[in-house]
């Protein structure tokens, strides 16, 4: 078979577009074939749809399925707001200044290892099982990913942008908003993107173990109340949220870095 | 020597690199000095050592001996006197055409109007008129080095370094761009110190040639050029001055 270019790449552009449709309805098709197989492992099509029903019908704690969506989107975004401006600014700080280096450098590569998660029992302790921490958990998960891409990002830069600056008479601020920067943003925007799914893992971990509101309230109480409807609509959720955000920050970064396609 | 206080003045200059194998001499004991307004060409055979000895000239690369004195002065780093064209290109890939042209009006602070309008005459100037909103990657290797052209034309600077400006252009653009570099300089009474490994465009272009050796760059020759503007390529005397520079010359360049 002979194709022109032209008939290539709308064939291509077609099959790029059927593609993630077509792997996605093969999962729903190898979970309907499995929960036939199996109907203890896994509820059907019918269940969960019912089951997504009365969440709003019967609110858990007084607030039904956005109540809880909310509760936690709520923690996410609040955390990455503070993890992204302070882990930005942290992680430029690192990596452009020797003396931050020297000095934060080792504190920062002590903490980093640590999995968040292992904060939670110390942060309970404290601080008891309220919002604030909560996001601060959250907070502590996602400004890692953060500073390390902001920092790997920053040392990326080649010298020879610098002697640009240096011939056309940078000043040493200059340097680092016209240069250094922008060479570092696309390293930034993935901290960014892994700070987001880093965020959605200790929320509902901070939320499994002790909370009233949240999507980690809900896996933890359909766990219980061996309602596993209940928890797979969770997931589901979950799932579907992380899937908007990481499409939101795509196009933003489409949008903040137009060079890097 | 009566112009020691006034314009550039290279002294003996050296440089060695060092690492862990040992050490690596790629200019050494270069002398010369630059006459205010002139057109000086650098000619060397391919990594003889050129752009470490413009880049110590610009003030981005240590020298390792000698002196650079600009105005009576010791020059340590960079000038804002001097403006350069990147053999490597340097274009910054995360700005447009229109934002690199302007970039070094930008770091002086120059108000967005004025250096839009300075940078928009200079990419017409080398033709790239169409092609502001373009990021680097867009554009063909010529294109490229044209920007980085007009970046150093638009810095407006006292003495404009060339590091082969010209080597990714195609004949014909090439020749135009010699002419073009000519009418400014001559128009805006510009100093150039221009590298290239091309005889024929040295000779073309220069009101002296330096002459260098292969590695490590030495001063080989001086050659004045006293031919008239514009040059014919075929005359007689051009063709001679062309003929005892490669008879000169340490390798085929
Ligand atoms: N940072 C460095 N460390 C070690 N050696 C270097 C360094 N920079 C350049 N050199 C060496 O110095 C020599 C001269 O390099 P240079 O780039 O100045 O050559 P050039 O004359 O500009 O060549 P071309 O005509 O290809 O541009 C080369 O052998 C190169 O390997
Ligand atoms: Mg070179």
């Amino acid at each position: 078979m002979f194709y022109t270019i032209g008939q290539r790449k709308k064939w291509q552009r077609i099959l790029y577009l059927i593609l993630p449709v077509l792997s996605v309805a093969l999962v729903i098709l190898a979970y309907a074939l499995v929960q036939m197989r199996l109907p203890a492992l896994l509820p059907d099509a019918g269940e969960l749809w019912d089951r997504f029903l009365r969440t709003f019908t019967n609110p858990i704690k007084e607030a039904g399925l956005p109540g809880h969506i909310w509760a936690s989107l709520r923690r996410v975004l609040i955390a990455l707001l503070f993890a992204w401006t302070l882990g930005i600014s942290f992680g430029v700080l690192i990596g452009w200044n020797r003396t931050c280096k020297a000095l934060f450098g080792s504190i920062f590569e002590l903490f980093r290892p640590i999995p968040p998660i292992a904060w939670i029992p110390i942060i309970i302790m404290w601080f008891g099982i309220g919002e604030f921490p909560k996001v601060l958990i959250v907070f502590i998960g996602s400004f890692i990913p953060v500073v390390i891409n902001t920092e790997a990002g920053i040392r990326m830069v080649e010298k020879e942008y610098i002697d640009v600056g240096r011939v056309f008479g940078a000043k040493r601020s200059q340097l680092l908003r016209e240069f250094v920067v922008p060479t570092a943003l696309p390293s930034i925007f993935a901290g960014v993107r892994t700070s987001v799914s880093c965020a959605w893992t200790v929320v509902l971990a901070a939320e499994m173990l002790g909370a009233d509101h949240g999507v980690g309230a809900l896996v933890t109480r359909g766990w219980n109340a061996g309602d596993m409807a209940l928890v797979f609509v969770s997931i589901i959720c979950i799932g579907i949220i992380g899937a908007i955000l990481a499409f939101v920050l795509n196009k933003l970064e489409k949008v903040v870095c137009p060079w890097n396609n | 020597m009566e112009q020691l206080t006034s314009g550039l003045v290279v002294e003996h200059v050296t440089k060695t690199f060092f690492n862990s194998g040992g050490y690596f001499t790629a200019v050494e004991d270069v002398s010369f000095s630059l006459n205010d307004g002139e057109f000086l060409v650098i000619l060397g055979p391919g990594r003889c050592g050129k752009t470490v000895l413009l880049n110590m000239i610009a003030g981005i690369e240590e020298k390792t001996g000698g002196s650079i004195r600009y105005n009576g002065q010791e020059k340590t780093g960079a000038h804002p006197d001097f403006g350069m064209v990147f053999q490597s290109l340097a274009l910054m890939p995360f700005k447009t055409v229109m934002e690199n042209v302007e970039l070094p009006l930008k770091l002086r602070g120059v108000p967005k109007g004025e250096r839009r309008e300075t940078a928009r005459h200079y990419i017409e100037l080398v033709g790239l008129t169409g092609f502001e909103k373009s990021y680097p990657h867009e554009l063909s290797g010529g294109m490229k080095q044209r920007v980085g052209i007009a970046r150093a034309y638009a810095a407006n600077p006292k003495v404009l370094i060339m590091d082969e400006p010209f080597g990714q252009l195609d004949a014909q653009t090439r020749y135009s761009m010699q002419n073009e570099i000519l009418r400014i300089w001559e128009a805006e009474r510009r100093t150039v110190i221009f590298v290239t490994n091309n005889i024929e465009e040295a000779v073309y272009l220069g009101d002296r040639i330096i002459l260098l050796s292969d590695c490590p760059a030495t001063v080989k020759e001086t050659y004045p050029i006293g031919l008239p503007r514009p040059r014919d390529m075929v005359s007689r005397e051009f063709l001679g001055i062309r003929t005892r520079i490669s008879d000169n010359t340490d390798l085929a360049i």
